[in-house]
């Protein structure tokens, strides 16, 4: 990023400014004790507490949600160490080896390498934030409409693409999303469009319902099915601090999965729970002894956190720089801050270079309180996990309910709410890819515009595939993006028949 | 069939979709054309999707279809079709009584269905100090004007 010392410091100073180490505090605190519950992700996590963020200025609720986003991902740990229980995908991998850990009785050793390389993992990406945020922002600078709608387009397709076994499933999602997007007036036309007269979608539905609905409303739906069941029997926590041959086991680990982490998180699509599979896969391979991943290897533990840690701090740099959000994560936080006022995109770089740096101070800060209160405070956090879920889960949807009546003062947004939790509930179910649609709600109007004022210039779609070096990039790398997952599928086919010929 | 009850129904949304933008007015400022244009490409791609997800189903017709399963369990479609209830309950009163009352009702509500009446001290006390709490928290903290 250049050497722009004086803006580092003035950063560093105003993150230190008692009301924006409150918000960091605040979030890390809020972001942990949400992840922890078992089903809550960060998304949810961030979607209930928009309301909040109103009226504050646009650094600041950015901090706020940043620092829920990886306080999230500390705390989602906690559970599955704990309880088996991953809060969300990118906890899965820590269950791995961390409940066996707890199942021998190291349960606090485990809790405590997870924080320590969650804050490994987190430093290393703030870092690689600095090398490559600002050069990415310049880059992106020449974008015209043509490369933007490029742009949305590998976006939306990586995230497809990456939809685990589910392309079709995420064709769907995303073209309800956009489809969504395109309910109000046309703002080039001042046409109505999918209103059925009703003039509270005169401005369109707004995507923060969508949101609230599907992460929260949905969340808890889907939630209500497996109320009963109990949960799997906590462990002591034992001792809380881990041993020298325990750290020499997993420095090299945590160092060197925290940019593996890093770039997983900053491709579109990919995100924290690709990032702890790619780490534990790839640590197992490195492994003396990977007979012992499973069993309650404690590298096994520590290769996922720290990189699920750099992925959501990798996250932000397509939102903060091209001012496309890459996960479901980053659109929620991209659409709460553009409702701020607040534009992210190459330009805010240049225009708001103090905002920026806050920022990033703000998660050097923000990983080092959260290591602090994970470790420290680890006996109160544990007892999180005690809240009965029959009385945490109406508290949340009144939450929602109040969440989007801020939003317009508007009833009939209450009705979407519903439909949306419902929708989300049956995505749930039927395994549907949330993010493509969430994304697809929130790029949907300006991939819109883009795409018409493109089509203006260059007459016809094949014209705006070839209007520049960078859109026949970007158009290529869809292709393959697409592309990969359908041939890799069809080798594993054939391969498959193969074997089944030949065993016959 | 359930099974095909998914792709079906968003074969008819993209239908619907479709038949919409087609039908919507023409513009009078710039290309007459100009709204159709996204929303058409989307409900073809709608359509498509759709069509071939149905045959991605298809091939699977012999095995059981599991998705709703979990919503025919134990007290599950209890909860589900209450809470709905209660949410639309809410909806209706929310302007009407006020933010306090019918957040107490509706919070009230949720906690009998999912904690029983046996808990009835428990459930009434969180109805009424949550309520209070979100009510103080948004009207008076964040100065949001509620009903």
């Amino acid at each position: 990023m250049g050497l722009d010392t004086e803006f580092i410091v003035e950063g560093f100073k105003v993150a230190m400014q008692p009301h924006n180490l409150f918000w960091i505090a605040l979030g890390g605190f809020l972001g942990t004790v949400v992840g922890m519950l078992p089903g809550l992700g960060p998304a949810t996590a961030i979607a209930l507490l928009i309301p909040i963020t109103f009226g504050m200025d646009p650094t600041s609720a950015l901090i706020l949600m940043a620092s829920i986003y990886y306080g999230a991902m500390y705390g989602g740990s906690r559970s599955s160490i704990l309880l088996n229980t991953p809060g969300d995908g990118s906890a899965i991998a820590a269950t791995f080896d961390g409940y066996p850990m707890a199942q021998k009785g190291q349960a606090g050793q485990a809790l405590a390498i997870s924080a320590i390389a969650s804050l490994i993992g987190g430093l290393i990406a703030v870092v690689g934030f600095i090398l490559l945020a600002k050069p990415l922002a310049s880059f992106a600078i020449r974008f015209g409409p043509a490369e933007y709608f490029l742009l949305m387009i590998f976006t939306l397709s990586a995230i497809v693409a990456l939809a685990q076994g589910a392309m079709v499933k995420g064709f769907i999602a995303m073209a309800v999303g956009l489809l969504i997007s395109t309910v109000g007036i046309d703002l080039q036309t001042g046409v109505y469009r999918f209103t059925g007269g009703n003039p509270n979608l005169a401005e369109g539905i707004d995507f923060l319902v969508v949101i609230i609905g599907i992460y929260a409303v949905g969340e808890v739906l889907y939630n209500y099915l497996t109320i009963d069941r109990p949960l799997g029997e906590k462990k002591s926590v034992g001792k809380k601090w881990i041993t020298k041959e325990q750290w020499n086991r997993t420095k090299w680990p945590m160092l060197r999965n925290g940019p593996i982490g890093f770039f997983v998180g900053v491709l579109p699509g990919a995100g924290g729970a690709i990032a702890s599979m790619l780490s534990y896969s790839f640590e197992k391979q490195l492994s003396k002894k990977p007979e012992e991943f499973g069993e309650g290897a404690i590298e096994g533990l520590a290769a996922p956190e720290s990189s699920n840690n750099a992925a959501s701090v990798g996250a932000f740099i397509p939102m903060l720089s091209l001012g496309i959000p890459g996960s479901g994560t980053t659109a929620v936080i991209l659409g709460a801050i553009v409702m701020l006022g607040l534009k992210p995109g190459p330009l805010l770089f240049e225009n708001h270079p103090d905002m920026v740096w806050t920022f990033i101070n703000s998660m050097f800060i923000g990983n080092i309180f959260l290591v602090i209160l994970n470790i420290a405070l680890v006996g109160m956090l544990v007892k999180v996990l005690d809240t009965p879920p029959k009385v945490l889960y109406p508290l949340i949807l009144l939450l929602a309910f109040i969440g989007t009546f801020t939003l317009n003062y508007n009833m009939t947004d209450f009705f979407l709410l519903i439909i949306f939790g419902l929708l989300g509930l049956v995505m749930k179910l039927l395994r549907f890819p949330v993010a493509p649609l969430i994304l697809a709600v929130i790029v949907g109007s300006e991939m819109e515009q883009n795409f018409r004022m493109s089509i203006v210039k260059n007459d016809s779609f094949l014209g705006i595939i070839t209007e520049s070096p960078i859109t026949i990039t970007l158009a290529i790398m869809t292709v393959l993006s697409l592309g990969y997952p359908l041939l890799t599928n069809w080798l594993r086919n054939r391969k498959l028949e193969k074997n089944i010929d030949r065993q016959q | 069939m359930l099974r095909f009850a998914t792709p079906l129904f968003f074969l008819l949304v993209g239908i619907v979709s479709l038949i919409a933008t087609l039908n919507l007015p023409k513009a009078t400022i710039g290309n007459a054309n100009g709204p159709l244009y996204f929303p058409l490409l989307i409900s073809i791609i709608l359509i498509v999707s759709s069509i071939v997800y149905f045959f991605q189903e298809w091939k699977l017709r012999g095995i059981e279809f599991k998705d709703f399963k979990l919503l025919k369990e134990g007290k599950a479609p209890r909860y589900l079709i209450l809470s709905l209830i209660m949410m639309l309950i809410y909806t209706f009163l929310f302007e009407r009584i006020g933010f306090l009352y019918s957040t107490i009702i509706f919070l009230g509500g949720l906690m009998f269905l999912l904690n029983g009446w046996k808990k009835w001290l428990l459930n009434i006390s969180i109805a009424v100090i949550f309520s209070f709490i979100t009510w103080y928290s948004f009207a008076v903290l964040l100065q949001v004007s509620l009903p």
